[in-house]
């Protein structure tokens, strides 16, 4: 039977029923972290070898990124990098971690994620983080435009 | 095979490419390229059309005083007669326009003061390119001409009581106006104060107090009578260097008794002092950090130190070979080491202004910044202020008044209408937070209690938010803000334009509150009018041709507006230039800010196509085309509080064949990014002749004579329990 009161099925991610401390780190952890070792082992042979070249291009966005702080990247190299990196994180999380929490964030509801749902999370989660690390660059002098 | 194409044919082609192609063309200032020249050439005019805006002029001199400007000469019977100056205006400022770069304008002025001609040579305001004419920032220009340079001139209007002159501004693009007013007024009146034709301003001189105190370089940093500039590398557009700075430099104001002798040393600063009259003021300069010259390696003997100068005001005071006098030593302890050093004399009668060591005053260094995309320099200047401490003044610092900032005028003189306006933000939010008690009171068959105050934000939003503010937001203000990231991030640029500022903050707020359906359905100008439209269409018995497109259709279109938003975002990392252009998609300029009937037809055709369409389909232009409505959506998956659902409604269609924004799905379920908040299934969720399953249980009760009892915040009748009969009481 479905679940009309939300977009899609409701989920239970395994750190749903933790404390609220608790609760607060594994949400962070989540959204830092898109792999998950459950649905690494779970996984198919193909989507292992996927992973495991997001281990590899993770490495390459964090080089990325160092590289920007040293001043040796333009900003559409960066852009481009962030935007082939969410690209891949969004294929990741589709097959590790596909849900979203529904309503307000400070609840307990969480949800299948559609493409489009992990799309708009990971674009959203994304902008955020690439502007912070942008402003912060950019007002420390160490990106030049 | 070779395929012809009939010349009627090509000729239409022809004519459809040129119309789409004309306001481009016409915008010829857009990023315009200008010769590096323009910028530093002694020869400006050799660059830049100086006789087109100093009309009699037939020759110029090379840029000269502080800031540039060029006089310019006609010949009349046999003699050379000034007719005025001209000057570029990123040579005097760097005022940033709505784009985050400053309009370059090239301005003449004739020899009494009145504004001759301008032109702008550059400009990369999004708003000229193909929404408002370049003509029409042309007109604002000419309403310059044969006004003096010393007059009160603002944007707005003339206030006679106050002696303020008013430019009418152009709708639409009003912080490009008041940042080229502010360019105008700056860059002439810097030039009429240099060659006499303005007042200079007057200062009290400073009452210098000794204290006796023996200062170590330490204290004088701490106290701020030495402060610091530093430029770094990236900010002129080279790479970093290791940390290195491009320059960094120490200053100082040397006629404070304490401070000059800690500097210079007791014999050093009497002598110094027996040099200056009265009006005279010494600063001292040192690079401890950086490879470039202050002095400028091109400087020649009794030519002008063209890297530093003294601004106060609006005064510039710049320095010649006989206003330097070598320092040798720097006597405080703790001094930093360093590899430049000099003395610079302000002598303010030399340069028809005034300067006083009580008022605050700025160390400017003068550069130029070279853009890495395009290789082309501009104008830089980097300054940090300084004001003698208090304790130094007798009687302590003077009052200043400052003067308010554009942003905050432009807020004091349409309070009335930013208060109407930001009223219907907080009603409409308002009224949505409410939306129980308004749902409760409608049923299916009378809206009204929602629609009354739906329609009228609709109305309002058309009207007033629509046409007379012009703050419909856009996708190229997101585009904008981008840019501005990039570059030049200003908040005075965006206080600006108040409507939109305070349009963006209702938008993100209320995005993640409940999704973007409240500015879409209720508020958005261009929206409104579409589903005005379509609700007119019906009342006027064009019900019958009114449709929705089949389910599976909609599906697969409502994906193109994304499309459309995610194109526009990847154009502008390559091409902003392109991307503005792309975002003609959006028919809000040629609806509201230029006019249906103001530009070229196939704009109004498009706009008007949509119009019409939607008198036809509710909001086809939102549900597929919409960009601004894709950047919307995406984080509307997110909203904190969604529209309510009961279990029933995985096999109930009554919501989902009554919603005009094909949002519900066969399960019953509201796409959130879709819900234009229209708040029909709201209705429904409570009305108990509406929503079959609570019609089914009012039928029920009502045969087997139950009471209904209200309807819970869940959408079901509070159910009846029964309670448990009293005990009775023992004997």
């Amino acid at each position: 039977m479905v679940n009309p009161t939300m977009p899609t099925d409701p989920v239970e991610p395994p750190y749903a029923a933790s404390g609220t401390l608790g609760l607060i780190a594994a949400e962070l952890w989540d959204h830092l972290w898109p792999w998950s070792r459950a649905a690494f082992a779970g996984q198919k042979a193909h989507w292992r070898a996927l992973q495991a070249a997001g281990l590899a291009l993770a490495a390459g966005a964090t080089l990325m990124w160092v590289l920007a702080a040293m001043g040796r990247l333009e900003a559409g190299a960066i852009i481009g990098w962030w935007f082939g990196w969410s690209v891949f994180e969004v294929i990741v999380r589709l097959g590790s971690k596909p849900y979203v929490k529904e309503g307000p964030w400070w609840g307990r509801r969480y949800r299948k994620a559609g493409l489009m749902d992990m799309v708009c999370y990971v674009g959203f989660k994304n902008l955020l983080i690439g502007a912070t690390l942008f402003i912060a660059l950019k007002s420390a002098g160490l990106l030049v435009l | 095979m070779k395929m012809t194409i009939p010349s009627f044919l090509r000729s239409l082609c022809t004519a459809i490419a040129l119309s789409f192609a004309a306001p481009t063309v016409l915008a010829d200032a857009y990023n315009a390229r200008l010769p590096d020249e323009i910028n530093s050439a002694p020869d400006l005019c050799s660059y830049a059309p100086c006789a087109e805006v100093l009309p009699g002029a037939t020759a110029f001199t090379e840029r000269k005083g502080r800031p540039f400007y060029v006089e310019g000469y006609a010949e009349r019977e046999g003699k050379r007669e000034l007719v005025g100056y001209v000057m570029l205006s990123t040579d005097i400022t760097d005022i940033p326009a709505y784009s985050g770069k400053p309009v370059i304008t090239l301005i003449g002025m004739d020899a009494q003061g009145h504004f001759a001609g301008v032109k702008i040579l550059k400009h990369s305001e999004p708003i000229l390119l193909l929404g408002i004419p370049e003509s029409a920032m042309v007109r604002f220009n000419e309403q310059y001409l044969g006004k003096f340079v010393g007059s009160n001139i603002e944007v707005g209007r003339t206030r006679p009581g106050e002696d303020v002159i008013g430019l009418d501004a152009i709708s639409g693009a009003t912080v490009t106006v008041i940042a080229q007013n502010q360019v105008m007024m700056t860059s002439g009146a810097a030039v009429a104060r240099q060659v006499g034709i303005l007042e200079p301003v007057v200062r009290e001189p400073a009452r210098l107090k000794e204290t006796g105190a023996t200062l170590d370089w330490a204290t004088l940093v701490r106290e701020g009578s030495v402060k610091r500039l530093t430029v770094r590398p990236e900010q002129v557009g080279l790479p970093r260097d290791g940390g290195e700075p491009f320059i960094d430099l120490w200053f100082g104001y040397l006629n404070q008794p304490d401070v000059g002798r800690a500097i210079l040393g007791e014999g050093a600063w009497r002598n110094l002092m027996a040099r200056l009259d009265d009006t005279e003021h010494a600063i001292f300069v040192i690079r401890s950090g950086g490879q470039e010259s202050f002095k400028g390696s091109g400087f020649v003997r009794g030519g002008l130190y063209d890297r530093v100068q003294i601004r106060q005001g609006s005064d510039t005071f710049t320095f010649r070979d006989l206003d330097y006098y070598n320092l040798y030593n720097v006597a405080a302890a703790g001094a930093p080491a360093y590899s430049e050093s000099a003395i610079f004399i302000v002598r303010p009668e030399h340069q028809g202004a005034s300067f006083s060591g009580a008022y605050p005053w700025k160390f400017v260094f003068l550069g130029n910044r070279v853009d890495r995309a395009t290789g082309q320099r501009s104008f830089a200047n980097f300054d940090t202020e300084f004001w003698i401490p208090a304790h130094y003044l007798e009687g302590g610092r003077p009052v200043i008044r400052k003067p308010t900032p554009t942003w905050l005028r432009v807020w004091q003189t349409r309070a009335l209408e930013i208060g109407l306006f930001a009223t219907l933000l907080v009603t409409v939010a308002a009224v949505y937070a409410n939306r129980d008690r308004l749902t409760r009171a409608s049923t299916h068959k009378n809206k009204w209690p929602v629609n009354a105050f739906k329609y009228t934000a609709w109305v309002i939003s058309i009207g007033y938010v629509g046409f007379y503010l012009m703050a419909q937001p856009s996708i190229t203000q997101v585009l904008t803000w981008f840019h501005a990231l990039l570059f030049q991030w200003t908040w005075e640029l965006f206080l600006t334009d108040p409507f939109i500022f305070l349009f963006w903050i209702f938008i993100i707020v209320t995005v993640f509150l409940w999704g973007r359906g409240l500015f879409c359905g209720w508020l958005c100008p261009f929206g409104s009018l579409s589903e005005l439209l379509y609700k007119i269409g019906g009342w006027v018995g064009l019900k019958r041709y009114q449709f929705k497109l089949p389910k599976p259709l909609h599906d697969k279109l409502k994906w193109v507006k994304y499309a459309v938003f995610f194109g526009l975002l990847a154009v502008s990392v390559l091409s902003m230039t392109l991307a503005e252009m792309l975002a003609e998609v959006e028919p809000f300029k040629t609806t509201f800010l230029v006019g249906l009937f103001n530009r070229s037809w196939p704009y109004t055709l498009f706009a008007a196509g949509l119009l019409g369409l939607s008198i036809f389909i509710e909001r086809p232009f939102c549900k597929y085309l919409c960009p601004l409505g894709a950047a919307l959506a995406m984080p509307s998956t997110f909203r904190w509080f969604g529209l309510k659902r009961k279990q029933e409604c995985d096999s109930c269609k009554a919501c989902a064949v009554g919603c005009g924004s094909l949002a519900i799905d066969k399960d019953g379920r509201i796409d959130q990014r879709e819900c234009l908040l229209c708040l029909d299934c709201m209705v429904l969720y409570t009305d108990d002749h509406g929503c079959p399953p609570l019609a089914q249980e009012r039928k029920r009760r009502t045969k087997a004579g139950l009471p209904l009892t209200p309807i819970g915040a869940d959408g079901y009748y509070i159910p009846i329990k029964p309670v448990a009969a009293a005990k009775p009481a023992s004997a």
